[in-house]
């Protein structure tokens, strides 16, 4: 598929916003434990807002006639990605309610929108996953463990820019400890990744079964076309094996290695979350950039 | 009604006269519309709704048994060459989950006749339908920004100031060697029907579950030709051969 820069930055923006709302409103929770004054709530809201809106904003870049999106929220009987829009705009509004409350003091109205928003935001993580895990035709997206990696990978570089905004307190409120939601999920986050890598759905379709010519060898004479077409630049994106592994072993050390070493032995949050997202742009132009369509079958690849 | 194509494998030639009739209908059409982009330049391309690509298939001991030799014999395929040309377009399934991943409700499956068609004033050109058609139907209209794909000639197969021959897709009308059909495929006597029960379809990717009403008809089996005379020994033949030899004395 062709790596869409505008969704690649999507994905990981607002994954990475939504996971920092998530422990951010959990962390407002454990006052005990982690003392965050509201100047620094609500940076990190800010950063989360920020982070989200910024996302919506690239994934519209895409689209060849922007004026209908509005529509986009219409279908979520049945579209994943109709679904992920209207929860993302849902979650403006009962942001501001769980704001408002804080702020004009309604005490029985927080422990609801906080939970709510909570589960809105893991809503649409798992929106997002199902966009492209729902599809039948992507047969290396076609499993579990996609909606599974989006959900985890964006509470993981949430959780890492957790203590990077908690490192913005005033300083008579001490240091911070050892962030172990990230340093839990680092490790969780590459266990499922190498898991990815490892069991995802291949070689399901040959071009036999796209014909239905079950014996003997079948090839391409000829693709009908003398140059490219809406299909070739879109599904016909292949990523040469040798620059695929060295991709892959530089999102596995930026996106988990390197950030879990330094969430564990220094303070350098913001840099552990900086190279983790970075990590997880590499991981995510992979995963477009590797996934083969099954029309491709109609254009000579043998297998897909 | 579940109209859609009945596509013949053995009698198309690959001629592309379906192609060029299909642009030559939609290219301007108020369902349609299917623009190229530097048609006249370097590297010409465009938005088509059906596109025929050629395949060979070789050592398929089904469709050579005589030429081929036993596959018993060797154990292996012998190598053999058959050429198909598959004209695809849309599918017009009857699983059509173009439809359902759709988020505008721009892409609609017709309760009324099965077609599968595309809203130009909702579809927001988001790609995702295609990405859903394992067929290759669909593809964006560049200057529009919105998603074509085939309308079976939505806007011709109704029309009654046409004479009612001319009441099928231009792709039909145009096939030369009439490898194309048109037909209901809820009439199990309609002609798309019955070919498609005496032929047999190729099942392509059913596997995903979309269930294509268009049916690619299976190339015919080959008959087997005897290369040695039959042997005659009634009366008459023996008279025969007596008078023929007595000729070539």
């Amino acid at each position: 598929m062709k790596p869409a820069l505008s969704v690649i930055f999507f994905t990981v923006s607002s994954g990475a916003g939504l996971g920092l709302l998530v422990w951010l409103l959990i962390a407002s929770l454990m006052g005990n434990h982690i003392r965050m004054d509201a100047t620094t709530f609500y940076k990190g809201a800010a950063l989360a807002a920020l982070l989200i809106t910024a996302g919506l904003i690239s994934s519209t870049l895409h689209l060849a006639n922007r004026k209908n999106a509005i529509y986009a929220l219409t279908r979520f009987k049945t579209s994943w990605l109709s679904r992920e829009g209207l929860l993302a705009v849902l979650l403006y509004p009962l942001a501001a309610l769980h704001l408002a409350a804080l702020h004009f003091g309604y005490p029985q109205l927080p422990p609801i929108t906080l939970w709510t928003l909570v589960a809105l935001s893991i809503a649409i993580l798992y929106c997002t996953g199902m966009i492209y895990g729902c599809l039948r035709t992507v047969p290396r997206w076609n499993t579990w463990l996609t909606p599974a990696k989006y959900v985890l990978f964006g509470l993981m570089s949430g959780a890492v820019l957790l203590p990077a905004v908690l490192s913005l307190r005033p300083a008579e409120v001490g240091p911070i400890g050892k962030p172990m939601m990230a340093i839990f999920l680092l490790a969780l986050g590459l266990i499922l990744y190498l898991a990815y890598l490892l069991k995802h759905p291949r070689n399901t379709h040959t071009i036999n079964d796209a014909l239905g010519f079950k014996q003997g060898n079948v090839r391409l004479l000829d693709a009908g076309h003398s140059h490219g077409t809406f299909l070739t630049n879109e599904f016909g994106f292949v990523l040469a094996r040798d620059k695929a592994r060295l991709l892959r072993w530089i999102a596995i050390v930026c996106a988990f290695i390197v950030p879990l070493v330094l969430c564990w032995f220094t303070k350098a949050f913001w840099a552990a979350s900086s190279i983790c997202i970075v990590g997880l742009l590499v991981e995510r132009w992979l995963f477009f950039a590797e996934a083969a369509h099954v029309v491709r079958l109609y254009h000579g690849q043998q297998r897909v | 009604m579940r109209l859609g194509l009945a596509i013949d494998l053995d009698t198309c030639v690959g001629c592309h006269a379906c192609a060029v009739a299909c642009k030559e209908w939609n290219g301007e059409s108020l369902m349609g519309g299917a623009p190229d982009y530097d048609a006249w330049g370097k590297a010409p391309t465009g938005t088509w709704y059906n596109r025929i690509r050629h395949f060979e298939i070789e050592g398929d001991p089904t469709y050579s048994p005589h030429r081929c030799g036993s596959t018993s014999e060797t154990g292996k395929h012998e190598p053999l060459s058959k050429t198909v040309n598959v004209p695809m377009s849309c599918m017009h399934c009857e699983e059509a989950h173009c439809v359902t991943v759709c988020p505008t409700g721009a892409s609609y499956k017709r309760a009324e006749d099965g077609i599968v068609l595309v809203d130009p004033s909702r579809c927001m050109g988001c790609n995702y339908c295609a990405w859903a058609c394992p067929y290759g139907a669909r593809e964006l209209d560049e200057n529009k920004g919105v998603m074509k794909k085939c309308t079976l000639c939505v806007d011709r197969i109704y029309d009654q100031q046409l004479p009612e021959e001319e009441r099928q897709p231009a792709c039909v009308l145009a096939c030369p060697a009439h490898a194309r059909h048109f037909g209901d495929y809820d009439d199990p006597q309609s002609k798309v029907s019955l070919l498609a029960d005496a032929r047999g379809r190729q099942s392509m990717l059913d596997d995903l579950g979309y269930k294509p009403t268009n049916a690619y008809l299976s190339p015919r089996k080959p008959v087997e030709i005897k290369t040695e005379l039959p042997i005659k020994s009634g009366l008459s033949d023996k008279a025969r051969a007596f008078v023929n030899r007595l000729i070539q004395l």
